[in-house]
C-alpha cells in the first residue's frame, strides 16, 4: 500500500539512522510529498540557521500516488531552508527516482547533520546505508550514477545526485536525476555539497499494492484520455516545453538582454520547431519520451550537432535531454543569442553540471547588462568579452561559475543578492528577482496576474507555485466561473484580459492551492489545470487517490490540505524573517517592473508597467483570500481554522 | 464510489475547438483557421501576420511573428506613444 511508505531520517554527523511509519492523521491533514516535506523542514531544520550548515535539513520526497496506476506520479520533491535565498528552498522534478525510492520502500528522507568525509546513501527493500563516495565524489551527474551503478553491480539503480556545483556549494546548484531531470531552482543540491553527501541511490522491490486496482486501472484510463486528447498536451508530445517559449517570445513576453527587452527578435534558430528538427535529426523519429507513468511525452532526445563552438568545447555528439523551456530562456532570450547550438550546448553544460539554468541564464544576464553599462569592466571579466550576444563568453561563464574558477565566477556562484553586495556601483537595481531567486525568462509587465504570482510565490519569483498561465487563453467568463468556482465558492469578479488586475488574485490563489495539491500527491503539473483549462483537478482526484490508496477525500478537503500546506510555506517564511515589502524577503517587484516600459511585442504589450498601487491592491486582495493579515502574516484565525495554531510548540508526529 | 456527474474538466472538453489558432495579439485574440497546410496567416481583424506550424494535418500553432511585420507594427505603436509622451508644442 501507499500508505506504508515510511520516512527515513539519517544524521550524517552521528551516523544514526531512523526509519518511522507515517501517521494516518498526518496523511488525512497533508497527504505527502511537498505538503509533508514542509512540514519536516520546519521540524528538523533549526530556526534562522545557515543554510549551508550542519543545522539545515534537506528532505527528498515522493507523492502519495507515486509509483501507483495514477498518471505521471514521478515526481520528486526537495525542500531545505534554500541558501541561495535564506528562505523556504524547494524544488520538484520527473524521472523516475521517486518511484524507485517508493519501491525500495520510502516516501520521504530526511538527511540532517555532516559528513566528515564526501558519502552516498544508498536505499533498498526497507533499509538505508550511509556509504563512502570515494568512487563518484568529483564527477559530473550522469558519471557519477554509472560510477554508484558500477559499485554496487546493478544497472537499474536510480539516483538523486549532485554534481561539480553542488560539491563547490554554487547557491543554485540542483538535485538531478538521471540525465535532465532537475529539482531546481533554490540550490538544494548546494546543500547536498554542505553535507558531504554526493547522492542517494535508491533500488526498491516492494510493490505498491493498489486499494482497488480493476477500479484504478479503469478509471485511470478515463483519465488518461482526458490528459492527452488535450491540445496543449499533444503540442507538448510533439515539441517539448520549449512551446511554451515559443508562444510567449511570439507576443512579448520573454526577457531579453537580462530585462531590457521583451522579445528576442528573429529568433527562428532557437524556436521550438527548429530545435526538434536537430532532435530528429540526430536521435531519429521518436526522440520524444517521457517520465514514469506518464504518456505525454514532453521530454526531447537530442545530441549535439557539430558546430565549431561544439566542437572547440569538446562535446560534438554528446547525448542529453530536452532543453526545456528554461533553457531557451537562459542560454536565447536572457543574453540575447539566437543560435540553437548555444540552447544546447548551455543546456548540455547545466545538466552535467547539476547547476539551475534559470539561474544560470539570469546571473550572466545580469553580468551582460553590467558590463554593458561599464560597470563591469574587462578587468573584472578576466579579458571576457561579455557582451550581449556573445555564445562563446555566455559558456564560458557557466563553466567559471560551476567551477568557481575565476574571482568573477566565483562572485556569480554566491546568487544574484550576494553578488550584488559584492560587486556594488549600484549593481542592484539591475537584478530581476523576487526573494532573492531570478525570475523566470518570462517578462510579467503585460500580465499583471502573473507579475502578482512571482511576486507571492513561496519559493521566489517562480511560475510553479501559482502561475494563472490560462490567464493568457482570454477564456469566456462562463469558463472561468467554472473553474474558479470550484472546490470553494467564488462570485468575485474575474476578468478574461490578462492585461487586466481585476479577479487575478482569486486566480492566483486558485492555481497556488491547485499546485501544491498535485505536489502533494507526487503528479505533473502538466496533468493538471496549469497550462490547460480542461485537465483534471480537484474535482477529479478523489477517485484517483481512493482507488490507489484506499483514502477518502473530498475536493473541499484536498483544498484544505493544500491550504495547510501553503500555510506551512507562509509560515517558514515568516520564521527566517520575511517582511511584506523588503527586496530581499517579501512579496514585492523589483522596480523595473514598474519603471521601465516594455518596449517590444504585440503593440498593445508595447509600453506596459506594473502600476504601483494596482500592484499592492491585488496584493492586498490576496493576503485576505489567502487568510494573511496586511503584512502578509498568517491570522490567529486563519491558524486556528487549520489546526496550526500551537504548531511550533507541538512535537513533531515523525 | 459511486459515479457521479461530469467534473468540471470532463464538462469543458466540449469546448475544445479544432483547426484554430488565436491571435496572440492581446488586444485581439480572434479565432483564426488558416488554410490546411499553410505557412503563414493574417489576422483578418487585427492585420497581425503569424508563421504557423502543423503538429498535425488539421492541427496549426502559431510559431511566431512574421517578424517584418511585427517590427512595423511595433515601431508604429512606439512612435504613437512617443508623440503621446511629447505632445506638440503650440505657437510656434
Amino acid at each position: 500500500m501507499p500508505l506504508n511508505r515510511k520516512v527515513g531520517i539519517v544524521d550524517l554527523t552521528t551516523g544514526k539512522i531512523e526509519i518511522k511509519p507515517i501517521p494516518l492523521e498526518i496523511r488525512k491533514t497533508l497527504i505527502g510529498g511537498r505538503g509533508l516535506d514542509v512540514y519536516l523542514l520546519h521540524k528538523y531544520a533549526k530556526p534562522g540557521c545557515d543554510p549551508l550548515g550542519p543545522d539545515n535539513a534537506i528532505i527528498f520526497s515522493g507523492g502519495l500516488l507515486c509509483a501507483t496506476l495514477a498518471s505521471a506520479s514521478a515526481r520528486l520533491h526537495v525542500m531545505s531552508k534554500s541558501p541561495l535565498t535564506n528562505m523556504l528552498g524547494s524544488g520538484n522534478c520527473g524521472g523516475f527516482f521517486a518511484p524507485e525510492m517508493t519501491w525500495a520502500g520510502f516516501h520521504h528522507i530526511v538527511v540532517k547533520g555532516k559528513s566528515p568525509k564526501p558519502v552516498y546513501l544508498f536505499v533498498h527493500d526497507g533499509e538505508i546505508e550511509i556509504r563512502d563516495a570515494k568512487n563518484c565524489w568529483g564527477k559530473t551527474v550522469t558519471e557519477a550514477q554509472w560510477a554508484v551503478r558500477e559499485e554496487l553491480g546493478d544497472n537499474d539503480i536510480k539516483c538523486a545526485v549532485c554534481g561539480p556545483a553542488g560539491e563547490k556549494m554554487v547557491r543554485f546548484a540542483n538535485v538531478m536525476t538521471e540525465i535532465k531531470n532537475s529539482a531546481g531552482r533554490t540550490g538544494n543540491g548546494a546543500v547536498m555539497g554542505s553535507k558531504n553527501l554526493k547522492l542517494i541511490a535508491a533500488r526498491g522491490t516492494m510493490d505498491v499494492k493498489i486499494a482497488h486496482p480493476r477500479e484504478a486501472l479503469d478509471h485511470d484510463k478515463k483519465f488518461i484520455e482526458q490528459i492527452t486528447s488535450a491540445k496543449v498536451n499533444q503540442t507538448q508530445g510533439a515539441l517539448g516545453t520549449p512551446f511554451i517559449w515559443g508562444a510567449t517570445n511570439s507576443w512579448g513576453g520573454i526577457r531579453t538582454n537580462n530585462w531590457q527587452y521583451n522579445q528576442l527578435l528573429y529568433a527562428d534558430d532557437v524556436e521550438p520547431e527548429r530545435l526538434d528538427e536537430i532532435c530528429e535529426e540526430t536521435m531519429g523519429k521518436y526522440h520524444m519520451t517521457g517520465c514514469f507513468g506518464c504518456q505525454v511525452h514532453c521530454r526531447a532526445q537530442y545530441k549535439i550537432p557539430y558546430s565549431p563552438l561544439a566542437e572547440k568545447l569538446g562535446v560534438v555528439g554528446k547525448y542529453d535531454e530536452g532543453p526545456e523551456y528554461t533553457s531557451q530562456g537562459a542560454f536565447a532570450g536572457e543574453p540575447g543569442c539566437t543560435s540553437a547550438d548555444t540552447v544546447l550546448i548551455g543546456n548540455h553544460l547545466v545538466d552535467q553540471y547539476g547547476m539551475d539554468n534559470l539561474e544560470t541564464g539570469s546571473i550572466i544576464s545580469w553580468a551582460m547588462e553590467l558590463y554593458e553599462k561599464g560597470i563591469l569592466t574587462s578587468k573584472d571579466t578576466g579579458g571576457l568579452d561579455l557582451r550581449f550576444g556573445n555564445d562563446e563568453a555566455l559558456l564560458e561563464m557557466v563553466k567559471q561559475i560551476c567551477f568557481r574558477s575565476t574571482p568573477l565566477g566565483d562572485t556569480l556562484a554566491e546568487g544574484n543578492l550576494r553578488a550584488a553586495a559584492k560587486i556594488g556601483k549600484g549593481s542592484e537595481k539591475y537584478l530581476i528577482h523576487v526573494k532573492g531567486m531570478a525570475n523566470l525568462h518570462s517578462d510579467e509587465r503585460a500580465t499583471p496576474g502573473l507579475a502578482l504570482n512571482i511576486a507571492v510565490s513561496s519559493r521566489g519569483s517562480d511560475h510553479l507555485r501559482s502561475r494563472p498561465a490560462i490567464d493568457l487563453y482570454h477564456l469566456p467568463q462562463d469558463v472561468m466561473r467554472k473553474i474558479y468556482g470550484s472546490p470553494v465558492p467564488y462570485d468575485g469578479p474575474l476578468s478574461s484580459d490578462h492585461r487586466e488586475y481585476i479577479g487575478k488574485p482569486w486566480q492566483v490563489r486558485w492555481h497556488e492551492q491547485c499546485y501544491m495539491a498535485v505536489d502533494c500527491l507526487g503528479i505533473c503539473k502538466y496533468h493538471t489545470v496549469f497550462l490547460g483549462a480542461t485537465l483534471p483537478n480537484f474535482e477529479d482526484w478523489p477517485k484517483v487517490i481512493y482507488y490507489n490508496t484506499g483514502l477518502e477525500f473530498t475536493p473541499q478537503e484536498i483544498w484544505e490540505v493544500a491550504e495547510r500546506a501553503n500555510m506551512l510555506e507562509r509560515m517558514f517564511l515568516v520564521r527566517e524573517g520575511f517582511k511584506r515589502d523588503d527586496p530581499a524577503t517579501g512579496d514585492v517587484l523589483v522596480d523595473r517592473y514598474h519603471d521601465e516600459p516594455a518596449k517590444r511585442g504585440a503593440p498593445d504589450v508595447i509600453g506596459s508597467v506594473i502600476d504601483r498601487e494596482k500592484f499592492k491592491q491585488m496584493r492586498a486582495e490576496f493576503y485576505k483570500h489567502k487568510g494573511l493579515d496586511e503584512n502578509g502574516i498568517p491570522t490567529p484565525e486563519t491558524l486556528k481554522r487549520l489546526g496550526l495554531e500551537n504548531f511550533d510548540k507541538t512535537p513533531s508526529l515523525i | 464510489m459511486a459515479e457521479e456527474k461530469l467534473s468540471t474538466a470532463e464538462s469543458l472538453r466540449a469546448t475544445r475547438t479544432y483547426g484554430q489558432v488565436r491571435c496572440h495579439n492581446p488586444s485581439c485574440t480572434s479565432r483564426i483557421t488558416p488554410a490546411p497546410g499553410t505557412t503563414q496567416v493574417k489576422c483578418p481583424v487585427c492585420g497581425s501576420e503569424w508563421r504557423i506550424f502543423w503538429i498535425k494535418a488539421g492541427f496549426p500553432r502559431i510559431k511566431g511573428p512574421v517578424w517584418e511585420t511585427s517590427q512595423r507594427l511595433a515601431n508604429e505603436r512606439l512612435a504613437s506613444l512617443a508623440e503621446q509622451k511629447e505632445p506638440k508644442k503650440e505657437g510656434k
